[in-house]
């Protein structure tokens, strides 16, 4: 009797394991094969350019999943916990969602990770500013944008990035602008738009840098007649892809894909041809794209299928009168991109900053001869006051030691100090940065010449100029 | 046996377990920390007592010897292939429809090229280690004849009536002009640095050759690599083309018309301190385009794109047609194809300012490049069907030929050739060595500032500290397996440390090795590099009176006027054989004024003849300045008693230093001296 | 050449007043002269000596950059010209100098030399060696390379071998192997390392060596072989026709089987046999001091500070310029025998206007029918009058 109780037993325990088992397993399986896409119901605005946090900021916005094959069926709300929660990103594993949410009505918007196996989350930041965009980095950190109030540096939102359970937090864009919408290049480098804010708004454009805030440089300025509206995101064939909206007809939003090789050189418009408005992209594994796509104005934005071989949209894969599809992650593994070493070293106070030669312009590589007046001298520009003015060395080089993680310009002027050209984009450099340009406007595709700069036979020059000397750790990488 | 005994023996060899695992543990940790002088290298005791051996049972059981196909020749009904497999010592005779090997023709030491003769009766294969040319007759397919040459035979070219044969010498630096009658060497002509690559004009009239490394000159001044240009009437240089800013000129290619020579080239940026990767402040790729007119001007375009590198370009064939270009890019797996007319339009509408900066334009390449084609590892040679219809890539560390329809674009088929299987660890080594992908965008690798596994000739400023200090002359890294520490500051006391993380952290860049890939780059590194024979030096171990006098005055302890030369002062006692360092740091007051302060690895002498410049900063040129300009205060070794006389025959000898295989037996000798006294 | 580049004029004061008062006994010991094989011409396979005239001379107002000329050597189409300022080449009616800027060692050129093999220009400087080969101009000098010395007095081209004679020894550079060897008064039979010419001809080399004659090397063999003058340290020339004239050489020159020495006291021939002296009084020499020879074919031209002077050993052919004027004349002298086994001396004197550009002649070279030479002031050439 005993021993068929124990069977009995045996039998039933191993049923349920196996049950449990399974489905998990099916639950696991299920949301590898997920789209996981945020939608509002409220109606979406367009872009507004003239504050600086509305944009990414949607209320009572709704992370939820969509089973791909069943379209038709019914969508899984994975953060009714929340008042509002977008920006889902899917980590390297297929594991976890990381997304920008907002518990209550007037919380700030924070980071969280949810555990995609039992839906649970966990708050990742936890501060009084808000906070969104996130994006894995290799070795277990992220990025995201954050608001800092009355910052001196006059900065809207800037990068952050910090461990996956919220520590050793740091900043890593340190100029007068607001950053949004990153993503992670394959090559381990954090793509993000970021806009000029100081000392007036400027265009949107994607900036690359590296996940230490160090070698941070435009990547791609769009049309003057556009403005970026969305993350840009890497395909499996070396394109980036994001939606660009008119600035005129401000419901037309475009599919843009440009070549990571050549970004500022490759732009085509994937929709040119398609009315209506785009609004997201995503790529998938199987190389083609998802979109959120409305028709027109009275429309709302669903989730299609785009094919970018033929230009074309395919199936809808999400279609909800009730709501605008804001943006879109397939689950699932996905090839984790490098994760890059960093140069830093906070026991250094400054960065060095070469210029290979100043009056290199881009006008001599679009074959313009035409002669443009050229200076021997820059003048550096902080924030709120100059920092300095040197003269070049005779090969119109410099070289400059400047205070880590403080934003400067630089313009060349003429001996009397008008200024001839400039200034510059705003730079930064981060403690033992070291970094070069071929000019101060220099096509961005020229490389430098082989040859030694004057300015490097000497030691550099201490900027802000009224410092005589920086007492910091001495650094030996190599 | 009762529970309580199992229990007994399973607790006791727990407790057993325990005690030997932790401390044993501990132990290991230790050890392998002291190996590979980094502290999170995993316990894996294979990689360093399995794959790491240089010789013996264990190196045999675990390394495979590969046929790593080097060069190609079609025959001209496009029937047969012939292929040079460079480690397996062979030519081998390959039918390319069937994919079949037919034959293994065994010729000298390391084949590099292979060239038919007009009518298809004969295959000349140079033969780069045993310095002569295998002749072949292709109807039996026995090496018929085997003529000397000059040190380090590599591109050959047949003179347009087939009866002098060219052979590039690419260690001694000349070419040399073979009468195929007698099979007598007829000339000899010095050559740019380095060459390999040589081919004959269209109308015969014209041969090029072009070198690898660049012309030897001071730290700052522009680079300079020579294009020799041979007249074949007179056999005469009527040209010696200094390419500016570019070097690793590996060949040549000229379009069926004439009009154009092309060359493959990389343009390095030493000369700008090394502080970032993007946008190319480290290495960019391309070709040389030469209008073959009078006043023809020499254009350099790059092949590179803004974001991607297109690292180490080989070989350029151009199709009969004169349309395309493909230019195998050997660090990154590709070919790129280039449309000839674009390139002729580019440079028909371009202002000489203009073509001057695209030399330096990432992005110029979007106009003349129309493909890039991905192949197996490490493409080298490059060979078109006599139809223009095929074009077959030597996938040297595949053993595999790739057949590419270059209409298409496509790869249509590879080619066994019948290598082993088995990827080895040093294999997988050898393969990261000569791969960039663990650069930055693909930007440079191993290989491409270690060609050949040696060292590139040029001087980088590393800036360690700031920029524009800490020059660093590039070292050999041939046989470096027992010659730790490694960089001239001794700072990275084993190969794993030299590839680890500050290698990749100032250097490449990007993601770190694996320990996995480290590994494999180690065993490579260790056990894979052979120095070349010294045939040209010392080519059967005998010294000549001058080199024998030389080595008595390295071996001296006393001076010219008698005097007692202090122990740390001779030359034996930093550099004894084998490698001819004792692997300590010294001081011999060449620190410059932009050095920071430190002591320097004495480095190992084998086949010192073939790095110049010499010295940490590469400020010596030649040997002979190390004691010259440079060895004023005494402190390199007593120096300045010696006559003129001495001083050759001291660097007579040094020439003469061969691979460390070769030098132990002086090792022994030098030890058991010492012993004795 | 000494002369220039080291004075040494109380020896050659000396020297002098010894000449003249051997000069008698000399000229008494001329019949001597019958047995050697430079009078075994017989009358019928004796060519006539060639005579150049219709002289033209170049200075820097032609375009030279010194009037300082050193050496001359004509290569096919074009005349190089080594001066106190540079390489100079003539060329298409035109001169073109070459100096450290384009790559040249040293400005001061003082011997220069074309392989045949190659084409390529070897060049001796005052402060190094040069090759330059299709333009481009490469340096040895004694801090980078085995070169012996940077005072490069002369360079010639021997197959792939290329032999250098300097201050510091003979240096002998294989082209082939790129090795230097130096042969210096350490392993050669010299009395000083330093040397002043060297010439090639049929496996050997003859190196002038100061103080220690000629130095004969073989190439095959790396034997060395050294004629030195039986009379030891005198400076006369006591038994006529017993070796060379003077152990002080300052160049040599081999061509069809000959070797020509000269010496700041005369000159001497070799056929292999015998030797057979020349000075100024019992030949055409324009002067004993000889700064240079070069042997083309029979006839040996002979660089004096009095003058050109060209022979076969039996006829004279001397080139002066009159001090007063351009203009100048050429001298010829015969030596022949008369039928009582006498000496027939015949002198003929052609004027030339204008003639060499000065008579202190340091460099010469003919080619078929013209003969160029290197003066202390200014570059001559001449056409072969017919």
């Amino acid at each position: 009797m005993n021993k068929i109780r124990a069977t009995i037993v045996f039998f039933v325990v191993m049923a349920i394991g196996s049950a449990c088992i399974f489905f998990s397993s099916c639950s696991e399986k299920s949301m590898n094969e997920m789209i996981v896409f945020t939608r509002s119901s409220g109606k979406t605005k367009y872009l507004d350019y003239d504050t600086t946090d509305s944009w990414r900021y949607i209320p009572q916005a709704q992370i939820v999943a969509l089973d791909p094959n069943n379209p038709a069926g019914s969508v899984k709300v994975l953060t009714t916990n929340y008042y509002s929660a977008r920006s889902p990103q899917i980590s390297f594993d297929g594991k976890y969602l990381l997304f920008a949410g907002q518990q209550k009505q007037n919380d700030p918007w924070q980071i969280w990770e949810m555990n995609l196996r039992d839906l649970k989350t966990r708050q990742i930041i936890a501060s009084k500013e808000n906070c969104t965009d996130p994006a894995y980095l290799p070795g277990g950190r992220l990025v995201f944008s954050k608001f800092a109030p009355n910052d001196t540096l006059k900065a809207g939102h800037s990068l952050y990035t910090c461990n996956l359970d919220g520590s050793n937090l740091k900043r890593i864009t340190f100029n007068p602008h607001t950053y949004f919408a990153s993503s992670i290049l394959s090559d381990g480098r954090v793509l993000t738009v970021g806009r000029q804010i100081f000392p007036e708004k400027g265009d949107p454009m994607f900036i690359i840098l590296r996940p230490d805030g160090t070698k941070a440089d435009m990547f791609y300025k769009g049309t003057k007649d556009t403005f970026i509206t969305s993350p840009g995101l890497e395909t499996n064939n070396g394109r980036i892809v994001f939606i660009e909206s008119d600035k005129v007809f401000r419901g037309k939003g475009n599919l843009i894909s440009i070549s990571y090789n050549r970004p500022l050189h490759s732009r085509v418009n994937l929709t040119s041809e398609i009315g209506g408005d785009f609004h997201a992209v995503c790529p998938l594994h199987s190389g083609r794209l998802m979109v959120s796509y409305r028709k027109s104005e009275s429309d709302r934005y669903a989730l299609y299928e785009f094919d970018p071989d033929n230009k074309a949209l395919g199936k809808v894969l999400y279609n909800n009168a009730e709501y605008d599809v804001l943006e879109a992650v397939e689950t699932g593994k996905h090839d984790r991109p490098k994760k890059l070493p960093s140069e830093l070293d906070m026991g250094v106070k400054t960065g060095l900053l070469l210029c290979q030669d100043i009056n290199v312009s881009d006008m001599q590589s679009s074959g313009n001869t035409a002669s443009f007046p050229k200076s021997s001298r820059i003048e550096i520009v902080g924030i709120d006051s100059t920092l300095g003015s040197i003269d070049v060395e005779e090969d119109g080089s410099f070289y400059l030691k400047v205070l880590a993680d403080k934003p400067f310009q630089i313009q060349t002027v003429d001996k009397d100090g008008h200024i001839l050209r400039g200034p510059s984009d705003w730079i930064w450099l981060r403690p033992n940065e070291r970094r070069g340009c071929v000019g101060c406007h220099q096509d961005p595709e020229m490389v430098p010449v082989n040859r030694v700069p004057l300015s490097v036979k000497k030691s550099p020059v201490v900027i802000p100029g009224h410092i005589n000397k920086v007492i910091e750790k001495k650094v030996s990488l190599e | 046996m009762k529970t309580s005994g199992i229990l007994s023996v399973l607790l006791f060899f727990s407790v057993l377990g325990l005690i030997v695992y932790f401390p044993g543990r501990k132990w290991a940790r230790v050890h392998v920390n002291s190996k590979t002088a980094v502290g999170d290298h995993p316990l894996n005791c294979l990689s360093c007592h399995l794959y790491t051996q240089k010789s013996g049972f264990i190196s045999k059981l675990v390394n495979r010897k590969y046929m790593s196909p080097f060069n190609m020749a079609v025959s001209k009904e496009g029937d047969r292939l012939y292929v040079v497999a460079q480690e397996d010592n062979a030519l081998l005779v390959v039918d390319p429809e069937k994919k079949k090997v037919l034959k293994k023709i065994i010729v000298g030491n390391l084949p590099h090229s292979v060239i038919l003769s007009n009518d298809g009766q004969r295959a000349y294969v140079s033969n780069e280690w045993s310095d002569d040319v295998s002749v072949i007759d292709l109807s039996t397919s026995k090496v018929v004849d085997t003529l000397k040459t000059g040190n380090g035979p590599a591109g050959l070219s047949l003179s347009a009536d087939n009866k002098s044969l060219y052979v590039v010498n690419s260690y001694s630096s000349n070419i040399s002009v073979l009468d195929l009658n007698t099979g007598e060497e007829r000339k000899r002509f010095d050559t740019g640095n380095n060459p390999t690559g040589t081919q004959l004009s269209p109308d015969g009239k014209t041969l090029y050759v072009t070198s690898r490394r660049a012309l030897i000159a001071p730290y700052g001044e522009t680079l300079k690599s020579e294009i020799t240009v041979l007249d074949e009437n007179s056999q005469k240089i009527t040209g010696r083309r200094n390419i500016e800013s570019a070097y690793m000129m590996e060949n040549i290619a000229f379009t069926p018309t004439g009009d154009l020579a092309i060359v493959t080239m990389i343009r390095p940026k030493n000369l700008v301190p090394s502080i970032q990767v993007e946008l190319g402040w480290m290495m960019t790729y391309g070709i040389v385009v030469i209008e073959q007119k009078e006043n023809g001007r020499v254009i350099q375009l790059l092949l590179d794109e803004p974001n991607a590198y297109y690292s180490d370009p080989f070989d350029i064939v151009i199709t009969p047609d004169g349309k395309k270009a493909f230019v195998s890019h050997s660090g990154v797996n590709t070919i790129s194809v280039v449309n000839i007319d674009s390139v002729r339009s580019l440079i028909d509408k371009s202002s000489p300012e203009l073509l001057n900066s695209y030399s330096d334009n990432l992005g110029i390449s979007s106009r003349y490049v129309i493909k890039r084609i991905k192949t197996g590892a490490n493409p080298k040679g490059l060979a078109l069907s006599s139809d223009g219809k095929l074009l077959y890539v030597a996938e040297q560390l595949e053993d595999r030929i790739a057949v590419i329809n270059t209409k298409s674009l496509e790869t249509v088929s590879t080619i066994d050739l019948g290598g082993p299987n088995k990827i080895t660890v040093a294999r997988q080594g050898r393969r990261l060595f000569n791969n960039s992908g663990h650069t930055f965008q693909n930007q440079f690798d191993c290989y491409t500032c270690h060609p050949d596994m040696h060292e590139d000739g040029l001087v980088y400023n590393m800036a360690s500290t700031d920029m524009g200090r800490n020059l660093t002359n590039t070292q050999s890294l041939r046989d470096i397996g027992d010659t730790p520490p490694y960089k001239w500051n001794g700072k990275n006391q084993t190969v794993y440390k030299q590839d680890g993380m500050r290698f990749s952290t100032v250097l490449t860049r990007t993601e770190q090795f694996n320990y996995k890939d480290l590994d494999a780059i180690t065993a490579y590194i260790i056990t894979g590099i052979p120095y070349p024979p010294n045939l040209q030096y010392n080519p059967n171990g005998e010294l000549t009176e001058s080199q024998l006098r030389g080595k008595a005055i390295f071996d001296r302890t006393m001076d010219n006027l008698g005097n007692d030369i202090p122990e740390n002062n001779r030359c034996i006692t930093c550099h004894p054989p084998p490698y001819y360092t004792n692997l300590k740091m010294a001081y011999v007051k060449t620190l410059a004024s932009s050095d920071d302060s430190m002591l320097f690895d004495t480095p190992h002498l084998n086949n010192i003849y073939a790095s110049p410049p010499y010295l940490h900063d590469g400020r010596a040129a030649t040997l002979e300045e190390i004691w010259t300009k440079y060895g004023k205060e005494d402190k390199h070794g007593r120096v300045n008693d010696m006559t003129k006389n001495q001083l050759n025959d001291l660097i007579d000898y040094l020439k003469s230093l061969r691979a460390p295989a070769y030098e132990h037996n002086v090792s022994k000798k030098f030890h058991a001296k010492n012993q004795s006294n | 050449m000494r002369k220039i580049f080291r004075k040494n004029i109380p020896r050659t004061a000396v020297a002098v007043i010894l000449c003249g008062i051997c000069s008698v006994a000399v000229i008494n010991s001329q019949p001597s002269a019958e047995k050697s094989p430079a009078n075994a011409h017989s009358k019928d396979d004796a060519k006539p000596m060639p005579v150049y005239g219709h002289w033209k001379n170049f200075t820097t107002k032609d375009g030279l950059p010194s009037d300082h000329a050193y050496c001359v050597r004509i290569d096919g189409n074009r005349v190089l010209v080594g001066t106190h300022e540079g390489l100079s080449v003539y060329e298409d009616g035109k001169w073109k100098t070459y100096t450290t800027k384009d790559g040249l060692a040293h400005n001061g050129v003082v011997s220069i030399d074309v392989s045949e093999l190659t084409g390529d220009v070897w060049i001796g400087t005052f402060g190094g060696l040069n090759r330059w080969s299709a333009g481009k101009f490469e340096t040895f000098t004694q801090l980078n390379s085995g070169l012996p010395n940077d005072l490069v007095y002369c360079v010639i081209c021997d197959g792939k071998d290329v032999w250098a004679a300097t201050a510091g020894g003979a240096g002998h550079y294989d082209t082939y192997t790129k090795a230097w060897e130096i042969f210096t008064e350490k392993n050669a039979p010299m009395h000083e390392p330093w040397t002043y010419g060297v010439s090639a001809g049929d496996g050997k080399i003859f190196i002038a060596a100061w103080g220690g004659g000629v130095i004969e090397y073989t190439t095959k063999t790396k034997k060395f072989k050294d004629y030195t003058d039986p009379d030891g340290e005198m400076e006369i020339d006591l038994l006529p026709d017993d070796g060379i004239v003077h152990d002080i050489t300052t160049a040599t020159s081999y061509a069809d089987g000959i070797l020509w020495v000269s010496t700041y006291f005369g000159m001497s021939r070799y056929d292999g046999s015998h030797w057979k002296g020349y000075f100024d009084h019992d030949s055409g020499l324009a002067s004993n001091f000889i700064n240079f020879i070069r042997a083309k074919g029979p006839v040996v031209f002979i660089c004096s500070d009095k003058g050109l002077s060209s022979t076969d050993g039996k006829s004279w052919v001397t080139y002066k310029k009159n001090d007063n004027n351009n203009d100048g004349m050429a001298i010829i002298k015969n030596f022949g025998r008369n039928d009582d086994n006498t000496i027939n001396k015949t002198t003929k004197e052609i004027p030339l206007s204008p003639s060499i550009a000065h008579n202190f002649i340091i460099g010469v070279d003919a080619d078929k029918d013209v003969l160029w030479v290197a003066t202390e002031k200014g570059v001559s050439r001449g056409e072969l009058m017919k």
